[in-house]
């Protein structure tokens, strides 16, 4: 067996590759676990898929009574948006402020302390393996919303390769928006209000509730300034909208950019937050 | 627990019944400034609809989840035998022994809401209406009871059940607009599998004058038959646990 | 001159703890201002470790032990003083050290609960940036040393608490920390199990040349594992030396936990009595009297039970430092 001197160096493989390597074994490993949980899935998905229905039925209902659109969609167009809306919300679903008071309280944040690698890896890889098996549930209850409220959609591919990658981006903006909430856990234990005011906000502004252009006009131009349109509505609309190419891309790059601004706020809060962290100890 | 903390958690509670009420709020400005009446009911209408729907989440959220989700929990780790012992009725003791106070926050906001939307409509309520609304709204209580006891009682075959808030969350939700929205499968649903409608629109019916007594009726007798069949699974439930921990 | 693989001088480690006293006024007066206590975890402590060398650091609960390792590995920042390992500020979390390190805890699980442990391997294997060969060889090294071949592929949360011990502590080596905390690793096992990861752990050392350091409060622990040992009490070192000097003093005395008929009356004359709770009576006597003493109990009086323990540490360091102790 060999041996290593005790205080030399030791044999390394590269940073980018063990870290390919990571994100690979994490997801594969979240595939099997969510396939294995199924069911339990599953009743979280009808769930989650009672929440746009309800939109939808109300908006059709309103357009119905007053002449066939309102907002200048119809009620086809709603259920395009609703449904389109349910694939984005299967992509967006993060880690939450919640899983991080848990996992500072039990302890579990101190193990992740110890290794040289991000705990924000593990949460980014383990969500993103499990999208996989969740779209794939998602298709039957895709496949039976679209028999029952009959959307009409209008789809070019170069919108559905926009759409490919904006799902992501929605992705990645939530889980940097909503750990960063996450972190404050290290000073308050109070942090569920916090987030619930997030929720509301990212409810009336992110195109969650309804499409942006039901809103009075103020409200859109407040909502411009925010990265919510780019979780829900940016993504929406790639498919259902109809946007050129230059906007399509453009959106892209709003999604970088706010990517980058959540990356910064939480490493930002990050580092005060181990700080206090190591102060106190768990 | 001492004062400060007791307040504390006073204040948020209040707060996040606000910030929903809020919510709440705001959608139905953004429906009515498209439309003045949504399938015949005007803007008051629907806010008193709103506030029972908040009063009712009050109550089962104060109420019955919590004893709910302890019975599934109990029934997961083993720790039911202690209730099972006891010398009470096993079905009332799991039934009332939890009770998350805060949230009775929102039986009261409910109720101011449904206030302000009676203040609307006209301000006075007939002796009729007020009665059959406080029937409607018991036995609502009573049959949201069985559903969520049903459901636990699931628990004794089932054993993960983490997902039931929220599932029933996102499902309560519908109660927010009148059922007549709905397609008739959906609407069907969440009148005889998931008692939204007769929990929360018929009630609403009766504040607004347009409950006739047939509905109500229904409504009385169907909480009455749903309680016994509860009643029946929950012990053929309750046989089946012991039998098998034996 | 190699450098020292750990070298800690004159760490401090205080936490503010908050106070109050019962009552409204009280609580009142918290809003405004808050009173806070000083709590010396680690009052200034210094000592060195040579790399190789496997260290015992011995004291009560409470002592300071968990709160040193926790410094030392990264997870506590230091209130004063100094502390280097393998030459880095441990509280910089440097990626280079938290390579070169690891800190198993008793009764904490850092493996994934729901993965069969191999998984969980695999993935210390990318977070290490451990080559594959390498990984591969050491990972069967130390399976086969701990004999948990059938059990890395059962789910950790369906293993035992000595099992699950064991593949922590396989875990915890695949990337050959060249400085290895263990804090109270034997603590809930039963006694068997403790003997195997003790030999393991002797072993492991010997074959890697891993510098370790140990803490518990059980003297089989370190009497089984070191040469020398650090005795901490309210945060500070009371012994630092030898096992043979500490033993000598220490390991001088046993208790004899005695239940007596009829309460026992005064047993003073057998040995020193520490303790009395009804019927049962514990007596301290010199470990060369010990055989003796017994067979006089069992002789002369009503024995109902009789057992023959080491003396709790706690006794043993008011016993033996009784001067230097620090309120």
């Amino acid at each position: 067996m060999s041996t290593t001197p005790a205080l030399g160096p030791l044999p390394q493989e590269g940073r980018l590759r063990s870290l390919a390597d990571f994100y690979v074994t994490t997801m594969r490993t979240a595939v099997q676990e969510q396939f294995q949980y199924r069911a339990a899935t599953y009743m979280y998905l009808v769930g989650m898929v009672a929440e746009p229905v309800i939109y939808l039925v109300v908006w059709s209902t309103i357009a119905e009574q007053s002449g066939g659109t309102v907002g200048g969609l119809t009620a086809g167009e709603f259920a395009a948006y609703y449904i389109v809306w349910t694939l984005v919300r299967t992509m967006n679903i993060v880690f939450t402020p919640y899983g991080w008071e848990w996992r500072i309280r039990n302890g579990q944040l101190s193990g992740q302390l110890l290794r040289p690698l991000h705990p924000i890896h593990y949460d980014l890889a383990e969500f993103a393996g499990g999208k996989i098996p969740w779209v794939v549930f998602y298709l039957p209850i895709a496949a039976v919303l679209t028999l029952v409220f009959h959307p009409t959609f209008d789809i070019r591919w170069q919108e559905v390769a926009v759409f490919s990658v904006a799902i992501w981006g929605a992705y990645l903006i939530r889980t940097f928006n909503q750990s960063a909430l996450g972190l404050i856990t290290f000073w308050t234990t109070r942090v569920g209000a916090l987030f619930q005011l997030y929720i509301v906000l990212e409810l009336l502004l992110s195109g969650r509730l309804v499409p942006l252009t039901l809103f009075p006009q103020w409200v859109q131009t407040v909502a411009w300034f925010l990265p919510f349109r780019w979780t829900f509505y940016f993504p929406i609309q790639t498919l259902v909208g109809d946007l050129s190419n230059a906007e399509l891309l453009g959106g892209l790059a709003m999604q970088v950019f706010w990517t980058l601004v959540g990356i910064g706020v939480f490493s930002l809060v990050w580092r005060r937050a181990i700080k206090r962290y190591t102060a106190v100890g768990n | 627990m001492n004062d400060l903390q007791y307040r504390v958690n006073f204040a948020l509670q209040v707060l996040q019944s606000l910030l929903a009420l809020a919510t709440g709020l705001i959608v139905l400005s953004l429906v009515y400034s498209h439309v003045v009446e949504l399938n015949g009911w005007s803007k008051p209408e629907l806010l008193a609809v709103l506030g029972t729907q908040i009063l009712m989440g009050g109550v089962i959220r104060a109420l019955i989840q919590p004893n709910m989700m302890r019975l599934t929990e109990d029934v997961h780790e083993g720790k039911l035998d202690y209730a099972l012992t006891k010398p009470v009725d096993a079905q009332m003791l799991i039934s009332v022994r939890e009770v998350q106070v805060w949230q009775a926050v929102d039986i009261v906001v409910g109720a101011i809401v449904i206030a302000v939307a009676l203040a609307r409509l006209g301000g006075d309520i007939g002796v009729l209406d007020a009665l059959a609304f406080a029937i409607a709204l018991a036995f609502g209580a009573v049959t949201l009871y069985c559903f969520w006891l049903v459901l636990a009682t699931g628990s004794f075959w089932v054993v993960r059940m983490w997902f039931l808030p929220e599932l029933f969350e996102g499902i309560f939700q519908t109660g927010r607009w009148p059922v007549g929205i709905y397609p008739d499968w959906l609407r069907f649903g969440i009148t005889f599998l998931v008692p939204i409608a007769f929990a929360i629109t018929v009630p609403a019916e009766a504040l607004t004058s347009r409950l006739d007594w047939q509905t109500l009726l229904l409504a009385v007798g169907f909480a009455v038959v749903l309680f016994a069949f509860t009643r029946w699974f929950w012990r053929f439930g309750l046989r089946n646990y012991t039998g098998a921990s034996a | 001159m190699t450098e020292a693989a750990v070298r800690v001088d004159g760490l401090l480690k205080v936490f503010d703890v908050p106070e109050r006293e019962a009552g409204l006024k009280a609580a009142t007066k918290s809003l405004v201002r808050r009173k806070t206590r000083e709590v010396r975890a680690v009052d200034g402590i210094s000592f060195e470790i040579a790399p190789g060398e496997i260290v015992g650091f011995l004291g009560p609960n409470g002592a300071g032990k968990t709160t040193t390792l926790k410094m030392l590995s990264g997870l506590l920042y230091v209130s004063g003083g100094e502390a280097r390992v393998l030459g880095h500020v441990p509280s910089k979390r440097e990626r280079s050290f938290l390579r070169r390190i690891s800190l198993v805890m008793g009764n904490r699980n850092q493996l994934q609960w729901d993965l069969p442990a191999l998984d969980s391997f695999e993935l210390n294997r990318s977070i290490y940036q451990i080559p594959r060969a390498d990984f591969l060889a050491i990972r069967d090294e130390l399976i086969e040393l701990l004999e948990i071949g059938d059990l890395v592929r059962k789910p950790v949360r369906q293993l035992s608490l000595g099992e699950r011990m064991k593949v922590e502590i396989v875990g915890s080596l695949l990337h050959r920390p060249q400085v290895l905390f263990l804090d109270e690793p034997t603590i809930g096992l039963d006694v068997t199990m403790q003997k195997r990861i003790r030999e393991f752990i002797a072993l492991y050392r010997q074959r890697h040349e891993a510098t370790v350091m140990l803490t518990s409060h059980y003297m089989a622990d370190v009497e089984a594992l070191c040469e020398r040992v650090i005795v901490i009490h309210h945060g500070r070192i009371l012994f630092d030396g030898d096992l043979d000097a500490l033993s000598d003093t220490v390991a001088a005395w046993k208790t004899i936990a005695v239940v007596v008929e009829n309460g026992g009356g005064d047993l003073s004359g057998y040995g020193e009595v520490i303790h009395r709770d009804g019927d049962l009576v514990t007596l301290r006597v010199p470990k060369a009297e010990t055989a003796r003493v017994t067979a006089r109990l069992l002789a002369e009086q009503e024995v109902l039970d009789l057992n023959v323990e080491d003396p709790p540490i706690e006794d043993v360091i008011e016993l033996v430092f009784a001067g230097e102790t620090v309120e």
